[in-house]
């Protein structure tokens, strides 16, 4: 296999709350508490979780918008968590983010022509003559007209807005585009449109993604390989289907089964699906999901599990794949 | 069953129009609609921003502003009485009593400066008359009901204290607090993560097995819908464009937007090789075409959807399934196409 666009390896990044009153005290939230991973070239990867698992700020510590506390990044063979000034501004233009909300990172005040150009600008990659031709390209690769430029972004709807934010990411031609949550703000029509064009662009300029989301419909249809995240930590990878159709961890399995899907006759009581998500300030002892595991046993409220790799492709972080112990209970699992 | 046998519906909503004023003019957001729903039935209003959805509920509840609002009704009946005439002060005793609401968002519909036994408790004094230990007692049984683990200790705490699954299920007592026949649920699951929404959705169906409430449920979620739903109204810009029991809408979803939606959702329980899209977007409230408003996205569309909206017609006699659409629809079309000329 080639040499990975992306590899992660037990990356970390905490913050420091202050929290309290009257007294406030220090705390340390583990946000992302080791992961690792790699994302193949072309292939889009999803990382998937509830709120407060970080995928967030797994997605944002990659591109080093915020500042990595330990663990290594490497883009394509390059260190990405020591590159100076000058190299970062060079793997930039290589690594692009689009964000859930595109009204709220667009400039209100700049026409979105303008506001396209202004990367190709500072990177002094052509003159104001030849952005304007490229800006009126792109916008009409993301499916919005030629002559949108002059336009502010009041003027667009939602959807071509999150047009807009893509054509935004992709004005440098990067290799990768971190997506968070680019369509979960999004009606279920528009939700389609923009997710057929991203599929469209991936294929087309053979993009890498890392997909964020929480809507396991969307990962399932856009993403090829994932990783299920909880409380900062991968608790299992592996290929797109797989995964749904034989969840490994407990976790994936609550979080499949918790999923509604547009189908009546598939119907099925919740009851297996208790708890809520603990705060990343005090995780749970041993392994974090442990309260709120069907299966839990006793090593579990004290060890966090090793990583499993189960087989070529797929790996979990549960005691129940550890030796001598089978795994989930085939029902489960089916 | 037959037309004899038929139970009275607990609400029955007939031709409700609501408008809004924009630039000095009357545009109908939601456009004569009609529909009732029967006891112990869970009604689900499906349809995306804009459609009409929360209009709907909000004035049925009388909760449209009247600034720059207006709902007319031919009735929106409830208990023999027709709310849509119904003055403030009686309008009053029935919300929150006899009809509640859910809002979406547990966040900003709680006040953050009151504990919330308190804010559960403030229904029962104004609707019932208990006296102040019997309000506290109800309150924690209510607390008890939605699951709040150990709601004794909690009682005393403040919104912030709680996460979103439990505040909305602080909401989900305060709406149940003095056994309203009709809750009105707005997205009430919109907000949350999947469990917390798969738990909410599970409360959501025990309560009703176990009183005799019925529920209008809002959302934009088919999955949500066909888990909770008996049966669907699927709105498009102001219309119900299809409505019926919830194995028969997914199982033969007739109206072409109906049928696009369910296309249009990418699903996690098998493979989706291409996705359709709708193409286009919902016109804007003030530039709705004439004629049946969906025919710019429709691929099935003739000439007659662009002059005249098709009427809401069973798709058989006595079918339960009807659908707002010339094309699929059953409709005498010779006959129509006549009227439409005049």
């Amino acid at each position: 296999m080639s040499e990975p666009l992306l590899r992660v390896s037990n990356l970390k990044k905490f913050f420091k709350v202050r929290r309290g009153f009257p007294n406030p005290e220090t705390v340390i939230v583990r946000a992302l508490d080791g992961i690792s991973f790699i994302v193949q070239r072309g292939q889009a990867f999803a990382l998937v979780g509830e709120s407060g698992c970080g995928k967030s700020t797994a997605g944002r510590t990659i591109l080093r918008l915020l500042e990595p506390d330990e663990g290594s990044i490497e883009f394509d063979g390059q260190d990405v968590v020591n590159a100076d000034a000058k190299q970062m501004r060079a793997l930039r233009k290589r690594a692009q983010i689009i964000f859930q909300d595109p009204f709220s990172s667009l400039n209100p005040r700049m026409r979105v022509g303008n506001a396209l150009a202004e990367p190709l600008l500072v990177h002094g990659l052509m003159s104001k003559k030849e952005a304007n031709e490229r800006v009126r390209d792109l916008l009409e690769e993301v499916g919005l007209p030629r002559d949108a430029g002059i336009r502010f972004p009041h003027e667009f709807s939602g959807g071509q807005r999150q047009r807009l934010g893509i054509a935004r990411a992709l004005t440098l031609n990067p290799e990768l585009i971190i997506a968070d949550e680019p369509v979960s703000a999004l009606d279920v029509s528009i939700q389609s449109q923009i997710l057929t064009l991203l599929r469209d662009l991936q294929q087309r300029l053979n993009l890498s993604f890392i997909f964020i989301s929480h809507d396991l419909g969307v990962v399932r249809y856009f993403c090829q390989v994932m990783a299920v995240m909880y409380l900062g930590k991968i608790i299992e990878k592996g290929p797109v289907p797989k995964i749904f159709d034989e969840p490994l961890h407990p976790y994936t399995v609550m979080l499949r089964d918790a999923s509604p899907v547009p189908d009546p006759t598939a119907r099925k009581a919740f009851e297996r699906i208790e708890g809520e998500v603990p705060s990343a300030v005090n995780p749970p002892s041993g392994c974090h999901f442990h309260p709120r595991c069907p299966h839990v046993m006793d090593v579990c409220r004290k060890v966090y599990p090793e990583w499993i790799d189960v087989d070529a492709q797929r790996s979990v972080a549960c005691h129940l794949y550890t030796e001598g112990r089978g795994g989930l209970p085939v029902a489960e699992a089916g | 069953m037959t037309a004899t046998s038929k139970i009275e519906p607990v609400l029955d909503v007939s031709n409700l129009t609501t408008s809004f004023r924009i630039g000095g003019e009357w545009y109908p957001a939601v456009r004569g609609i009609s529909f009732s729903l029967q006891p112990n039935e869970t009604l689900a209003l499906v349809g995306e921003s804009g459609c009409g959805k929360s209009m709907t509920a909000l004035s049925v509840l009388g909760l449209v502003p009247k600034a720059n609002g207006r709902v007319e009704a031919d009735h929106i009946r409830f208990e023999g009485k027709d709310l849509s005439r119904l003055p403030d002060e009686e309008m009053r005793k029935i919300r929150g009593n006899g009809i509640s609401m859910i809002f979406q968002e547990p966040m900003t519909s709680l006040n953050p400066v009151l504990p919330v036994g308190f804010q559960v408790v403030e229904a029962l004094r104004y609707h019932q008359n208990l006296s102040r230990a019997g309000r506290e007692r109800r309150a924690l049984e209510l607390l008890d009901l939605v699951k709040i683990p150990s709601a004794k200790s909690r009682f005393k705490e403040y919104p912030h204290q709680f996460s979103g699954g439990m505040r909305q299920r602080v909401m989900i007592a305060m709406a149940l607090a003095c056994r309203p026949k009709v809750i009105l649920a707005d997205e009430p699951t919109t907000a949350l993560d999947v469990t917390i929404q798969a738990q909410i959705l599970s409360l959501l169906n025990e309560l009703k097995a176990e009183t005799d409430m019925s529920m209008i449920f809002i959302t934009h979620n088919l999955g949500v819908v066909a888990a909770l739903a008996d049966r669907v109204a699927v709105m498009y810009a102001g219309d119900i464009v299809e409505i019926a029991g919830v194995g028969d809408l997914f199982a033969r979803p007739t109206h072409p937007y109906t049928e696009a939606l369910l296309r249009s959702v990418p699903r996690s329980d098998r493979d989706t090789k291409t996705l359709y899209s709708i193409p286009g977007a919902v016109p804007p409230l003030t530039r709705m075409p004439k004629g049946c408003r969906f025919t710019a996205r429709c691929e099935l569309a003739v000439d007659i959807c662009r002059k005249q909206n098709p009427p809401l017609d069973a798709l058989a006699a006595g079918d339960a399934h009807s659908v707002r659409c010339w094309v699929r629809g059953n409709h005498d079309r010779a006959a129509l196409k006549e009227n439409a000329d005049v």
